[in-house]
């Protein structure tokens, strides 16, 4: 295994350049539309997962409403290309700031909360977005959403083909990957995991969890802001029951099957859970039983999921050696 | 005695109430330059807690803190860290299912500074902060004795190498200060010899260190100046030789009547 | 005037069913310990129990109570082998996360097996209504169903406090709900006692969940979630596991809605509800209640 592992980083570079190669070529080499499509999907709810990941995965901060982020970058790009003929490509960044914005607004209620009060402010701010797009109609279309959205720009190829378009998710998700990973081998990447195993000992080592909070919050909100983005277009049309608390259980899904905690968990989960929708299909409902009895099984067996990061709290905390004592990590005790 | 440097870490009439839990009544202290200082006394006499009001986790009832002269009273434990105040904790809190080098480069979060921007484009701000990490982080460990335990998952090592690495982490800091509390719980007597063989090393190369310790022989043998707390109050306080035949600092430990110089030999 | 008054009337019907299913979710906080994504369900298939009652038995509230209160229960014990018992001193997210699961699992199931449409509940209760005049010409109106349902939720609400102070079990489930390890060295069966709290807690949401049926003349697939948020929110009000500081809270948030909507359209009335949820928990996170810190 080590062996393998040592050939890994040898060629390192010349094996994510072949990676890279096959997927580019995977658009030619599927035989049907619908097949590019669903690659095109997996893709995108890869990098979406991703983004929820950062949150949920490397904070510890269990996020229930990235359906929200992802929303805003959607509706940013819909309503300010069909009004005002804004370039796809300008407003990729300028959804995720914007994401990444509202993202801070959720975040600063809940720093001083924790775990499930948190998880229940970003459910509720999910809602509150999507009802808003539900209601404002001069700028979201209300209830009717926005049709016609145009189509990206891309060297002058036909994006309304997924075959074309896979190259516009493709590219975002390969951005997404190599910021975050050098992201995360930094200090900012550190604060976020010692704040994720024991935020006591992080303050304590004079890491201010706030800030590192914040912007592990609009961190992953931007980059969901991103998605959205490309999402819109690849859609066409969009309405606020795309944004449903379902549609971010569905990407949390995806985290929590493929694995919390590592960059290739989510790819894995969103892979794993198109190809089940998707080729499930003929089941109807039976398959997001199948999803459901996944998920349970999953928390059951592996917390952290099939390529979770399983040296983490996320597996569980089995680790310890003394039994649970009283107040778990409530720490600081008086002696 | 030695003459008595600058005061590193005062508290003057600190108090710390839980409701009507008096933990931590009217306690003064002075920690100087150079000083091993201890604290001792019964379980539940407060020492964590005065430890945690020292080092910001709780901001307190009544009184002041202060380091080098600034009032420091109720900041914020980061703040704290960061005039490099560091301390270890009484029930371990170590991020236990990282390495060993990834707790003590956490360490160095304070002594570093690039931001999310300089991780993206790998700057030179970056550059450096990583290095300074890695080469920090892996001398610290060299020196404590850990090197070859670098890849270990924390949570993994045996009880007394988890406190050296919680030690390792807090040394990141670069203290000033360094509070230790209880270091030696559940260190067999080879361990706790040689942890006190290191802190007076540490010592010497010029670190002020504050320790809370049961363990009398540890105490006495490595302190200089002792502080002695009975529910909340402070009851003495003075060299070892002082606390060994203080009648107070006896009847609080042992009760009265029992011959104190046994005891703590 | 008149129209503001009907609503705060309304606004308290419907925050009394609120208060209901608020209890039952502190209940279940208080003693498991955790928080469940799972009340909607819970809810719905509470009231599919009493809909299959109304099928088959024909109107008769206090059995479809009772079926509500026990197919709740039964689907509790579920819950509880599933989503608990087995995460105690695991980390908080992987049993709600388990809880998430479930509940889709639930909802699903329920389409498939009852069908995806909502079912109509209609003429439970008389459709009558009294007009209380107010002097001048204002007056109220107040349906014979909302006054039934308040008088129902007074009390189960005071049957659930006698027993809670009077039973030997009651008082095993407060004290499992204050210290679990300090009840486990008295003998309290920590986790049977865990168990039986969670089902008491789910079969209030039952009977919650067949008084919303019956105030909104149908029991739907699909809304339950909000629900379930609603219940969660007016809990949080409470202080999550105060039950009559929780019950206040549920109240409030009714009457916060539908005042709420006299102001604005309806579309917003969710939208009330959290923004008012999301202002209490950055204000004053313990809620209501006085005690600071909770349990979660």
């Amino acid at each position: 295994m080590s062996k393998v592992r040592a050939l890994f980083e040898k060629y390192q570079a010349l094996f994510y350049v072949l990676i890279l190669a096959v997927l580019c070529a995977v658009p030619f080499l599927l035989p049907k539309a619908l097949y590019v499509r669903y690659a095109c999907n997996i893709l995108m709810y890869a990098t979406l997962a991703g983004s929820l990941n950062i949150i949920n995965g490397y904070s510890g901060q269990t996020c229930l409403g990235q359906a929200g982020f992802f929303a805003i970058g959607a509706y940013t790009m819909a309503a300010l290309s069909t009004n005002f003929g804004v370039s796809f490509w300008l407003l990729l960044p300028l959804s995720g700031l914007l994401a990444a914005l509202v993202g801070l607004l959720v975040s600063l209620p809940t720093l001083k909360l924790k775990g499930i009060y948190l998880s229940i402010v970003t459910l509720g701010a999910s809602e509150i977005i999507r009802i808003i797009a539900q209601t404002w109609t001069p700028v979201t279309g209300g209830a009717m959403g926005i049709k016609q959205i145009p189509y990206p720009q891309l060297f002058g190829l036909d994006t309304f083909r997924p075959k074309y378009y896979y190259f516009i998710f493709l590219f975002i998700g390969v951005v997404f990957l190599f910021v975050t990973k050098r992201v995360l081998a930094s200090r900012v990447g550190r604060s976020w995991i010692a704040i994720r195993e024991d935020e006591i000992a992080a303050k304590s080592l004079g890491v201010q969890t706030s800030f590192y909070k914040s912007l592990n919050f609009m961190y992953g909100a931007f980059w969901a802001g991103v998605v959205g983005c490309a999402y819109a277009p690849f859609v066409n049309y969009i309405e606020a029951s795309q944004f449903t608390t379902d549609t971010g259980f569905n990407v949390l899904a995806m985290i929590v099957i493929g694995g919390q905690g590592t960059l290739i968990g989510p790819i894995v989960g969103s892979t794993i859970v198109t190809l089940l929708t998707e080729s499930l299909r003929f089941l109807e409902s039976w398959r997001y039983v199948i999803y459901a009895v996944l998920i349970i099984a999953m928390m059951w067996l592996r917390p952290q999921g099939i390529a979770g990061a399983s040296n983490s709290i996320l597996a569980g905390g089995k680790i310890k050696r003394k039994p649970a004592a009283a107040g778990g990590k409530g720490g600081a005790s008086h002696g | 005695m030695a003459e008595r440097k600058t005061t590193l870490l005062e508290a003057k009439g600190v108090c710390m109430y839980f409701g009507g839990l008096k933990a931590v009544e009217e306690v003064d202290m002075q920690i100087k330059q150079g000083d091993i200082f201890g604290i001792i006394g019964p379980n539940g006499a407060g020492k964590t807690t005065f430890f945690n009001v020292c080092t910001g986790i709780y901001p307190p009832t009544k009184g002041k803190i202060f380091f080098e002269g600034q009032d420091i009273t109720g900041v914020s434990p980061e703040k704290a860290a960061q005039l490099r105040i560091a301390r270890t904790f009484q029930n371990l809190q170590l991020f236990k299912f990282m390495t060993v080098l990834d707790n003590v480069k956490i360490g160095c979060h304070i002594k570093t500074k690039s931001n999310l921007l300089d991780a993206i484009v790998h700057t030179k701000q970056y550059k450096q902060d990583e290095e300074y990490t890695t080469e920090k982080s892996l001398d610290i460990l060299r020196s404590i004795g850990l090197h070859e335990y670098r890849d270990a998952k924390a949570g993994n090592l045996s009880y007394g190498m988890q406190r050296k690495v919680e030690i390792a982490r807090a040394l990141a800091l670069d203290p000033k200060i360094l509070l230790l509390d209880e270091p030696a719980a559940g260190m067999n007597p080879q361990e706790t010899k040689s942890l006190m063989e290191f802190i007076k090393m540490l010592n010497q190369d010029g670190y002020t260190i504050a320790v809370i310790e049961h363990d009398m022989k540890f105490v006495m043998n490595s302190c200089n100046h002792i502080l002695v707390l009975n529910f909340g109050k402070k009851i003495f306080e003075g060299s070892p030789d002082q606390v060994k035949v203080n009648q107070e600092v006896q009847s609080a430990y042992f009760g009265r009547g029992l011959v104190a110089g046994e005891a703590l030999k | 005037m008149e129209y503001f008054l009907n609503q705060l009337v309304n606004g308290l019907s419907q925050g009394a069913i609120y208060a209901l299913m608020a209890i039952g979710y502190s209940v279940i906080v208080g003693v498991v310990g955790m928080v469940t994504f799972t009340y909607g369900e819970i809810m719905m298939i509470g009231a599919f129990g009493a809909y299959y009652v109304f099928q088959f038995v024909g109107v008769n509230l206090p059995l479809a109570l009772l079926a509500a209160f026990a197919s709740s229960f039964v689907l509790g014990i579920i819950v509880y082998k599933l989503c608990y018992e087995r995460f105690f001193n695991a980390p908080r997210h992987i049993s709600l996360l388990c809880t998430i699961g479930f509940s889709m699992l639930i909802k699903n199931l329920v389409q498939i097996v009852f069908g995806p449409e909502a079912k109509p509940v209609l003429n439970i209760i008389d459709n009558r209504t009294f007009s209380i005049p107010l002097g001048g010409a204002v007056s109220i109106d107040l349906k014979l169903l909302q006054i039934v349902i308040m008088a129902l939720v007074v009390v189960l609400a005071v049957t659930l406090t006698l027993f809670f102070n009077r039973t030997k079990s009651g008082v095993a489930l407060r004290a499992v709900s204050q210290n679990k390890e300090a009840a486990y060295l008295m003998g309290i069966n920590v986790k049977r006692t865990a168990m039986l709290g969670n089902c008491i807690g789910c079969g209030f949401g039952g009977i919650a969940g067949i008084l919303l049926a019956i105030y909104y003349y149908t029991i739907s697939t699909t809304t339950w979630g909000g629900f379930s948020m609603k219940a969660f929110s007016a809990s949080v009000l409470g202080g999550l596991v105060d039950l009559r500081m929780s019950a206040l809270g549920g109240l409030f948030i009714g009457i916060i809605e539908n005042l709420g909507i006299t102001i604005s359209s309806a579309t917003f009335r969710d939208m009330f509800a959290f923004g008012f949820l999301i202002l209490m928990l950055v204000i004053r996170p313990q809620g209501f209640a006085s005690k600071k810190g909770s349990r979660v």
